[in-house]
């Protein structure tokens, strides 16, 4: 665990002390032996913890989480170097610090075996990425799109702190592997209805459930594309990881709690899909593509059956991979064509036919197209939820229709028809962005040789 | 950031329209109270909506439409229109800097609407014109609001040759015609009979047009044209764009020649009286500044053909003129002139000679001009116009394309992503529908589609295949 954590901290001062030429290189590099480093989480192993201690400690769940913030921090260091060009160094060094900052947090965030632990670092990833969202993003709507992050997460997070605090004093302890083996202490009255409620709804505005999903699309699409693929690739994920983690803790409540989360999440899953189609912003598109997926993990860790926890995990680290890659595709077209609109940044296979492959790939993994993981994950959460309750079939099949019809949609805007007539010429795609994309098709593609790794139960 | 006090002050409607929609009455209740306060509070707080001249600004736009005349918001609100009905959507901003257009070609041309061109390009977008502003009502109605009325005088133009230019005018009228344009041809006694007041002497041949063509009023399509797109969403701001952020670099020609061609990175709007400004960061920029379209080209490193040229235009008062029954009549000589209301006011002028052209420094009239080149010939032409009495006059620019006096459409050679939409040399306002619709074709769906207008394409200007227009007044 340390064998991480101190390198992550140590990052700030490489970040902040290094010389001019040479910050982009040493921050990434180190931050990449990191990620290698952390890739010794997914061994898996006959504990129910690995590197246990107090207060952190990996299992099935956290292992595969952990590895993928520990692995998209040089992603989103190599996706930020062109748009921080023109900065002066201060800036650049303060943006790579606040990247770094989450760091440690979302570390602790997912290994921590102490539920208040987990809150704390969870909260405390809130404010780097709105200082990412609201100083480094490009058009004035990202003030509003700060103010909405911030307070949709504040006001659901302390009827949370509220109700942890109570349980402690009820049951003396929040270390998780202890809750394990006790009895849940949720009661079917009023409080603990309510205390049920106060524990999932955090985790349902950061998943998120689609009736708290206002944020979502603002924060998306005004952050800068290291904000984007953090809120994307991770943030999301926490929503998820909490409610897994939180639901052990509810007991009984949950087969009566669950249908009014498990409702908007299918049907939100739908309705996202729906939105998608009529977008004409394309991060705004990917944005709402993410709240469709993040409705089914939703869906599937509130029925809590293996398979479900199973399912979920691999969606959240494959839809992971594939958001951020998407994001990183967009933004390679705005940083061209400075323009988000799909109208005007539509036809470009002609103009830049390496990067249309890259765009088909991120785009058949997001429609789940087989063997992708995104796949097994789909069918995995289908399969589950079909064996729950019969007609969530129709949902959950009319969604992974929509899905693939708007991903079609967004392949065949942004890649296929006219190309617009007044780009006469156009920055190549450089050597950065085809490693970026690599860097995140490849661990998708390696997935599905051993998805063991990510399915969470061994 | 640069802060934006002085934008704030500029140019607060005070009564007229603006203001009738802005204040609002004197709060008589509670809830009109709470509404007063409501507003004033919107209006102090920043943020919020973008709304009008008066605010700075975004910092952000797709598209940004240099120049608030008729074609810059023709451009605006096709490609509002054009894009379907979303929320959202692209960000559109034009930019004006003179809020009150005292300079503008568009609020100071004479109106007239014609399909007597030879260039079909030109016949085209006329006609199209004129579809559109018949139909005016269900393009740019607006819910809500009384209905648009553009005063339209369908009184129809009447172009006059001599035996020398006889032959170009019947050719002329063959292409019209071929396009679909109803139009007579008219012997020197059909003339005299149809119109008493005219001397037919030294006229062989009379054009009369018979449908759509006439005069309007341009201020109120210019408002219907800014109303119906600021309701689709398009943002506008009082500045004036000084300077260019670009981005250069080489690219190899089909020929193996090694030509910079350059992109507009950021659009830096310069609040009014001040030095402050605002880079405004954008993917395209439509150069819809009129007159000054060549300058502003030049700001962008390029080359543009198009200059302001002076051109004045007097109103007299006679009584025993043409009455009622009277076209915008185009002498042999080059003179005009057409009935203006019904009290017997008329207005003319004509295009002075190349070498004469006047300086184009002020809008300052010349009242010699009148006396020496206008009225000799209109008094030749209409007898009646022996005697009158001149009331006003004024002077407004035509953006004269030097190339080919055609209106030009279409991407800027050498910059990628600078559109123009200027030149249109004295025929701009009676087109701009039509070229605005062409201009947001191009933007959004990549060709020409409505109107094949390749042929008003800029690049026509290094390829040198001029367009060529005979019949301009």
């Amino acid at each position: 665990m340390l064998k991480i954590i101190i390198p992550t901290i140590m990052l700030l001062p490489t970040a902040l002390l290094s010389p001019k030429n040479l910050i982009w290189t040493n921050t990434t590099t180190h931050s990449l032996l990191i990620a290698a480093i952390s890739l010794q989480w997914l061994h898996p192993t006959y504990f129910p913890h690995k590197n246990l201690s107090q207060w952190a400690g990996v299992d099935q769940i956290s292992a595969p989480l952990l590895v993928l913030s520990c692995w998209l921090l040089p992603l989103m260091l190599m996706a930020s170097q062109n748009h921080l060009q023109q900065e002066p160094m201060v800036r650049k060094r303060i943006f790579i610090t606040t990247l770094i900052t989450i760091q440690p947090f979302i570390i602790l965030a997912f290994s921590a075996t102490e539920v208040i632990l987990f809150y704390i670092s969870f909260e405390a990833t809130l404010i780097p990425t709105l200082i990412l969202i609201t100083r480094w993003g490009n058009q004035p709507e990202r003030l509003s799109a700060g103010i909405y992050l911030l307070f949709y997460t504040l006001i659901s997070s302390l009827p949370l702190l509220v109700t942890l605090l109570h349980l402690h004093t009820q049951t003396g302890t929040l270390h998780l592997p202890t809750l394990e083996l006790m009895h849940p202490s949720l009661t079917l009255s009023w409080t603990g209805t309510l205390s049920g409620l106060a524990l999932l709804m955090t985790f349902m505005v950061k998943a998120p459930l689609y009736g708290l999903h206002l944020w979502l699309p603002k924060a998306h699409v005004e952050a800068p594309i290291a904000g984007s693929m953090l809120l994307a690739a991770l943030l999301l994920k926490l929503g998820g990881y909490g409610i897994m983690r939180v639901t052990m803790l509810m007991g009984p409540l949950t087969s009566y709690l669950c249908f009014p989360f498990m409702t908007l999440a299918l049907w939100g899953a739908l309705m996202t899909s729906s939105i998608c189609l009529r977008q004409t912003d394309l991060k705004s598109l990917i944005a709402y593509s993410s709240v469709s997926h993040m409705g089914l993990v939703i869906a599937a860790s509130m029925i809590q059956t293996d398979w479900s926890f199973s399912g979920a995990m691999i969606l959240m680290i494959s839809h992971g991979l594939t958001s951020s890659m998407l994001f990183c595709l967009a933004n390679t077209n705005y940083e061209r064509t400075h323009s988000r609109i799909l109208l005007l940044t539509r036809g470009l296979q002609p103009l830049l036919p390496l990067m249309s492959t890259w765009w088909l790939l991120a785009n058949l993994t997001n429609m789940a197209l087989p063997p992708t993981t995104n796949l097994m994950a789909e069918l995995t959460i289908m399969t589950a939820l079909f064996n729950w309750s019969m007609p969530t079939i129709i949902l959950t099949g009319l969604a992974t229709l929509l899905t693939a019809s708007y991903t079609l949609f967004m392949l065949l805007m942004t890649q296929r028809g006219t190309s617009p007539s007044y780009i006469t010429s156009i920055p190549n795609s450089n050597t950065r962005e085809h490693l970026l994309m690599t860097l995140h098709i490849l661990p998708m593609l390696l997935l599905m040789l051993k998805p063991e790794l990510i399915s969470g139960t061994i | 950031m640069l802060r934006w006090g002085r934008w704030g002050r500029a140019l607060r409607p005070r009564g007229g329209a603006g203001a009738a929609r802005r204040g609002g009455p004197s709060p008589r209740c509670a809830s009109d109270l709470f509404g007063e306060v409501g507003r004033a509070l919107q209006r102090g707080l920043p943020g919020g909506h973008w709304g009008g001249p008066g605010r700075p600004p975004p910092e952000q736009a797709d598209v940004v439409v240099v120049g608030g005349g008729v074609l810059g918001w023709a451009v605006a609100y096709w490609l509002k229109a054009l894009e379907g009905p979303r929320r959202g959507g692209m960000r559109v901003l034009v930019v004006e800097r003179d809020p009150t257009y005292s300079r503008a070609s568009s609020v100071l041309s004479i109106g007239g609407i014609r399909q007597q061109f030879s260039l079909p390009e030109n016949i085209r977008m006329s006609r199209f014109s004129a579809s559109f502003l018949r139909s005016i009502n269900e393009h740019l109605g607006v819910p809500d609001e009384p209905p648009i009325d553009l005063q339209f005088n369908p009184s129809g133009y009447l172009f006059l040759a001599s035996e020398r230019g006889a032959a170009t005018l019947e050719h002329n009228v063959r292409v019209q015609r071929e396009e679909g344009v109803q139009v007579a041809l008219l012997s020197p006694a059909q003339l005299q009979e149809k119109f008493p007041w005219v001397n037919v002497d030294g006229v062989a041949l009379a054009s009369y047009g018979l449908e759509g063509e006439g005069w309007f009023d341009p201020w109120a399509l210019l408002g219907a044209f800014r109303r119906k797109a600021t309701s689709l969403g398009v943002y506008s701001c009082v500045g004036e764009v000084k300077s260019f952020v670009m981005s250069s670099e080489n690219e190899v020609t089909a020929q193996g020649q090694s030509e910079p061609v350059s992109r507009i990175k950021y659009v830096n709007v310069h609040a009014p009286d001040s030095r402050e400004y605002q880079p405004v960061a954008c993917a395209i920029v439509v150069n819809a500044a009129g007159a000054w379209a060549g300058q502003l080209a030049r700001l962008a490193g390029a080359e543009l053909p198009v200059e302001p040229r002076k051109r004045f235009v007097f109103v007299w008062h006679c009584p025993e003129g043409p009455g009622l029954e009277c076209p915008l009549l185009v002498d042999t000589s080059g003179a005009y002139f057409r009935r203006d209301g019904i009290a017997g006011n008329y207005l003319g002028s004509i295009s002075p000679a190349e070498e004469d052209e006047p300086d184009t420094g002020d809008l300052e009239v010349d009242h010699s001009f009148f006396e020496e080149q206008v009225w000799p010939k209109l008094a030749h032409r209409v007898p009646a116009f022996a005697s009158l009495k001149v009331r006003s006059a004024w002077a407004g620019y035509y953006d004269y394309n030097t190339f080919d006096r055609n209106g030009l459409l279409g991407q800027q050679p050498g910059v990628g992503n600078l559109l123009v939409a200027a030149g249109f040399s004295g025929h701009g306002l009676q087109q701009a529908p039509a070229a605005g619709r062409a201009l947001a074709e191009l933007l959004l769906a990549g060709r020409f589609r409505s109107l094949d207008l390749r042929r008003l394409a800029c690049a026509r200007l290094p390829a040198r295949q001029p367009a060529p227009e005979s019949s301009i007044v």
